[in-house]
Order: structure tokens, then C-alpha cells, then sequence
């Protein structure tokens, strides 16, 4: 494991916030904030490192945060163990939410990003092909937001 | 449930392609995956998978159920590897809210996941080999794979959908017998696997239609996040076990084999090298496991996590399968995101079958392993 020091990813600039994490409680090394319109440049960053993206979600924090919020992992399957979380908050509006589409720096993002669009209705600016991709096309609802309540008995 | 018709067999724009559509009912076609390929003559132009036919919502049930409702959906979101990914999620909430696991349960636990993997595997080996047109491996396989399933239909009830973990352990021990029935098992699989070699791995037909076909580059691999067999197959030794080890995988001795090939044949012969692995790691277990509970010494009430984002990976038999939690300290999830392997290594197909035949495309698919249940989730 190597210490979240080593990384040869620079990003100087790129954060808002940016914290060790400890990986045996979490299991991340690094967490970060970023604003949305830095994260096409973090994701290039990471490119440069050769990092990969793990995976992008989605967290409809519009009741604490008021905002939606992205979660990018990165890592490195080649070389040392290197987990990093980035989240960027957009605004809590959907329709509206907006984020820049990863896909030109990391192709994976593709999938995700059409993922998030059909979970959660944020749509990706410059993505090639932004449509459904698990629900129906004629889907009429974003079937991971929490417009449609929690279980009350979930909470025995 | 209505997926969009789009075009079937029709003229594009260009006047000299096609559309065709691969699936969702095509017999060679892995489960409900449809292909909708443009074609120029029988060259691939662009292909593109189009998924969500198992699509069953198992991120927002797991968020309105606790966390020990959400143990039955694990084993349904992978049926192949139902074993690894219930004992996974165990995992990540004994990890999450700090219970200890005795080390009978550890124990018992990689040898159910290890004898889940070779089945896994061996299931792969007979549907590819069906789908190059090869139908006796599949009956040898079988044959093999149901001695699996009894052993652990034995201890856990089911035979694929299993719901054998609890947090801080498993719901019952083992005896005697399971372990020599286990033992016994690899016995007979390791007396098989020159048999396989023999059979298939040599076989020219075989050869000539894996050597050199779906090459998967290292830096295709990283830029779509492809993992597991598919990935050590383009020769970048990474596997979950190693690189971040959990439930006591570092206390035993197994290789990470890895091909440099990238092609078919690499994903073929990773994948049994593997199964010989699986076997070493049963025995090491077997030979090693010790005696006491197989649960937590005080009966976890009432479960309370941090609060927080959260992260745990485990290799299934397909690759990387992460689980990103995140907590408000309740019972339940406030999200649950399942990061399944096959869905990052079938989005890398669209790359991989660019410019390759129609009747290489099975062959492809199939040699990467997916199964669409875990891709739909």
C-alpha cells in the first residue's frame, strides 16, 4: 500500500478540499472535493498518472446538501494501490443538474455517466450518446432519486 | 417491459452497411444481451451492447431495506458467483461497523467462495466452448460443476442463490464430511484439467479460433476499467486478493497467473490456471482450519455504522465488484452502489469488436465472461 503521499498525480489547484483518508476504516486513501467545473481537468490529471476510473455515482443529497452530488473513484490496477474519491455537488435541481461529461478522457465514463443520467436525471454536457441505459426508453421517471419515499417499516 | 425497437436489419445511411442485431434471443448470446452491430459485409463497423433486460433495482431495494433484509438480493445480482458477492456485502458491513469474524467463519468462507469460483469457471469454459460450436466439454464440465453444487447445497440449502453469510460469520458449520467431500473434489478436478488441456487447449479448431482475436490492449484495459481474468489475461497482474486483502486471503499462498497475449486464448488459459489456484488455496484452507464459532460471540442487535462514504472490494470471478456505501448512521443505506466487473468489461467491447467479423463475436463476448444479471443489476 503505498502512502497517499506518493501519488504522482498533480492537482495543485484542481481541489476544493482535500483530506487523507484512513483506507482501513474507509477504504479510500484520499478524499477530495471539486468544483464542477474543474473535474474534466481532474480527470485529466488522473489520466496522466494512469489512474483508472473505477466507477462514477450519484447521491441525491437534495434534503441535507440541497444539491446533487457525483462521486468519482480513481485508482490504480498497475502499481500500488491508490483509491481516491472525488465528489463534486451540482445544483439540486433536476431537471437541471448539469455536470461536463468525462467520456473524451476516460472512455468508462460512457456507461456511468448514461447510468447517473437514467438513475438520477443529471445530464452530461458533450457526452456523445446520453440516453437510458438500464430503465425502459420511455421510462417517465428517475427511479433512484428519493421523490418516491423510503420504506417506513425499513427501520425495524 | 418495452426496450426500444430500433433499427433490425436495415439500410444506414452509408450504402454499403447494415445494421444487425445480436440478441437479446440470439442462442450463442450470453443471457439477455442484445449487440446492435453495423456491419459492412460481415466486418464490425461499431458495435453497440445495449443492456438493461435483467434490470431488477437492487440499489434502490437496498435502500429501503436494512441491512441484513438486503442479504438475499447479493447472491441474485451475480448467480454464478452468488457466493462470493453474499459473503462481499457480509464483508463490507462487518467492516463498516467493526465486527469481528471468528476464524473458523474465515475459513470456511474462502473455501465456499473458492469452490464458488471454480464453478463459475468451469460454467464458462462449457458455454464458451458451446458457443465455438464444441459440445462435449460442456457435459464434462457440468458433470464437474454439479459435484460443486452438492457440497455447498450440503451446507447452505441452495445451490446457486445462497444466503450463507451473516454478519460476523456463516449461518451453519461444516463437518467432517464436507471437507472430504471438498478435498475429494479437487482430487478429481485436478485429474481433469490435463483432460481439458488435452481436449481443448490444444485442439487446433479451438487455437485457431481464440489465437489473436479480441485483443484487449493494457491501456484499453485502463481506460475502461476492465478487470479480473479478462485484465491479467493482457498481462497486468492485479487481483483483488492481493492487491487489498480481505476475509484472510493474505494468510495463504496462491499465484496470480497473467497472459501477456490479450487475446481469447489468454482469457482461456488465465482462467483455468486460476481454477488450479482456487485448488491450492481449498486445500491450504482445508488443512488449516480451525476449530470454534462460526458467529459472533454476542448476537449483533442493532447494527450501528459511521457515518460516511464508504468502500470495499473483493474479487469475484469476473473481476473487481466494489461496493459503495454511504451512511447516515442508520440501519440502512442511504445508497448502495454495487460496482459490478462485467458491466466496465463489456463497455470496453465497444473498442474491441471495432473491425472484427461477425463470427468473431462470440467468441469475444463470450471469452470476457459476463453475465447480465450483474450488469443490470
Amino acid at each position: 500500500m503505498s502512502p497517499a503521499s506518493a501519488t504522482p498525480v498533480s492537482l495543485d489547484g484542481l481541489l476544493l478540499e482535500s483530506a487523507d483518508a484512513d483506507f482501513a476504516v474507509t477504504g479510500f486513501h484520499r478524499v477530495h472535493s471539486a468544483s464542477v467545473e474543474r473535474i474534466g481537468d481532474v480527470a485529466r490529471a488522473y489520466d496522466e498518472g494512469a489512474y483508472l476510473l473505477e466507477m462514477i455515482t450519484c447521491e441525491d443529497r437534495r434534503e441535507d446538501l440541497k444539491a446533487m452530488r457525483l462521486v468519482y473513484t480513481f485508482n490504480r490496477f498497475a502499481g500500488d494501490l491508490d483509491r481516491h474519491v472525488v465528489t463534486v455537488d451540482l445544483s439540486g435541481e433536476i431537471p437541471g443538474a448539469e455536470a461536463p461529461s468525462i467520456n473524451g478522457v476516460y472512455p468508462a465514463a460512457n456507461w456511468f455517466e448514461r447510468e447517473i443520467y437514467d438513475m438520477y436525471g443529471v445530464t452530461f454536457s458533450g457526452h456523445p450518446n446520453l440516453k437510458r441505459i438500464l430503465l425502459p426508453d420511455d421510462a417517465d421517471f428517475h427511479a433512484l432519486l428519493r421523490d418516491f419515499g423510503r420504506m417506513e417499516d425499513a427501520e425495524s | 417491459m418495452r426496450q426500444s425497437a430500433g433499427p433490425t436489419l436495415e439500410r444506414t445511411d452509408e450504402a454499403d452497411t447494415y445494421y444487425l442485431n445480436m440478441g437479446p434471443q440470439h442462442p450463442s448470446m450470453h443471457g439477455v444481451l442484445r449487440l446492435l452491430l453495423k456491419l459492412r459485409g460481415e466486418e464490425i463497423v461499431t458495435c453497440e451492447p445495449v443492456i438493461g433486460y435483467a434490470h431488477r433495482a437492487h440499489e434502490k431495494m437496498a435502500e429501503n431495506r436494512n441491512y441484513i433484509m438486503f442479504i438475499p438480493n447479493t447472491s441474485r445480482v451475480d448467480y454464478l458467483s452468488g457466493m462470493i458477492y453474499n459473503i462481499a456485502f457480509c464483508q463490507a458491513i462487518e467492516k463498516l461497523c467493526s465486527i469481528e469474524v471468528p476464524e473458523r467463519a474465515e475459513v470456511i468462507r474462502i473455501i465456499a467462495c473458492e469452490l464458488n469460483r471454480i464453478q463459475s469457471h468451469l460454467l464458462w469454459f462449457g458455454t464458451f466452448l458451446l458457443d465455438l460450436g464444441g459440445i462435449t466439454p460442456f457435459l464434462y464440465c457440468f458433470d464437474d460443476r454439479e459435484e460443486i453444487l452438492d457440497i455447498l447445497d450440503r451446507v447452505t440449502g441452495s445451490r446457486l442463490t445462497y444466503a450463507y453469510g451473516r454478519f460476523g460469520g456463516v449461518t451453519m458449520d461444516v463437518d467432517q464430511d464436507f471437507l472430504v467431500r471438498t478435498l475429494a473434489f479437487v482430487k478429481r478436478i485436478r485429474s481433469r484439467f490435463p483432460m481439458y488441456e488435452k481436449l481443448v487447449g490444444e485442439n487446433v479448431i479451438f487455437r485457431e479460433r481464440c489465437e489473436g482475436v479480441g485483443v484487449i490492449t493494457p491501456e484499453v484495459a485502463r481506460q475502461y476499467g476492465v478487470s479480473g481474468p479478462t485484465l491479467r489475461a493482457s498481462g497486468i497482474g492485479y487481483d483483488v486478493r492481493r492487491a487489498e486483502p480481505y476475509g484472510g486471503y493474505d494468510r495463504f499462498d496462491f499465484e496470480i497467473p497473467t497472459r501477456t497475449a490479450g487475446d481469447c486464448m489468454a482469457r482461456f488459459e488465465v482462467r483455468m490456471a486460476e481454477m488450479e489456484q482456487s485448488c491450492r488455496i481449498i486445500e491450504q484452507a482445508v488443512a488449516a482450519m480451525p476449530e470454534g464459532p462460526i458467529g459472533p460471540k454476542k448476537l449483533v442487535q442493532r447494527l450501528k455504522p459511521p457515518e460516511g462514504m464508504f468502500y470495499f472490494a473483493v474479487e469475484s470471478a469476473r473481476g473487481h465488484f466494489g461496493q459503495y456505501i454511504l451512511s447516515d448512521g442508520s440501519n440502512t443505506p442511504l445508497k448502495l452502489k454495487m460496482r459490478t466487473p462485467s458491466f466496465s468489461n463489456l463497455s470496453a467491447m465497444e473498442t474491441v469488436l471495432e473491425g472484427t467479423m461477425v463470427a468473431d463475436t462470440i467468441a469475444i463476448v463470450g471469452s470476457i465472461d459476463i453475465v447480465m444479471p450483474e450488469i443490470d443489476r
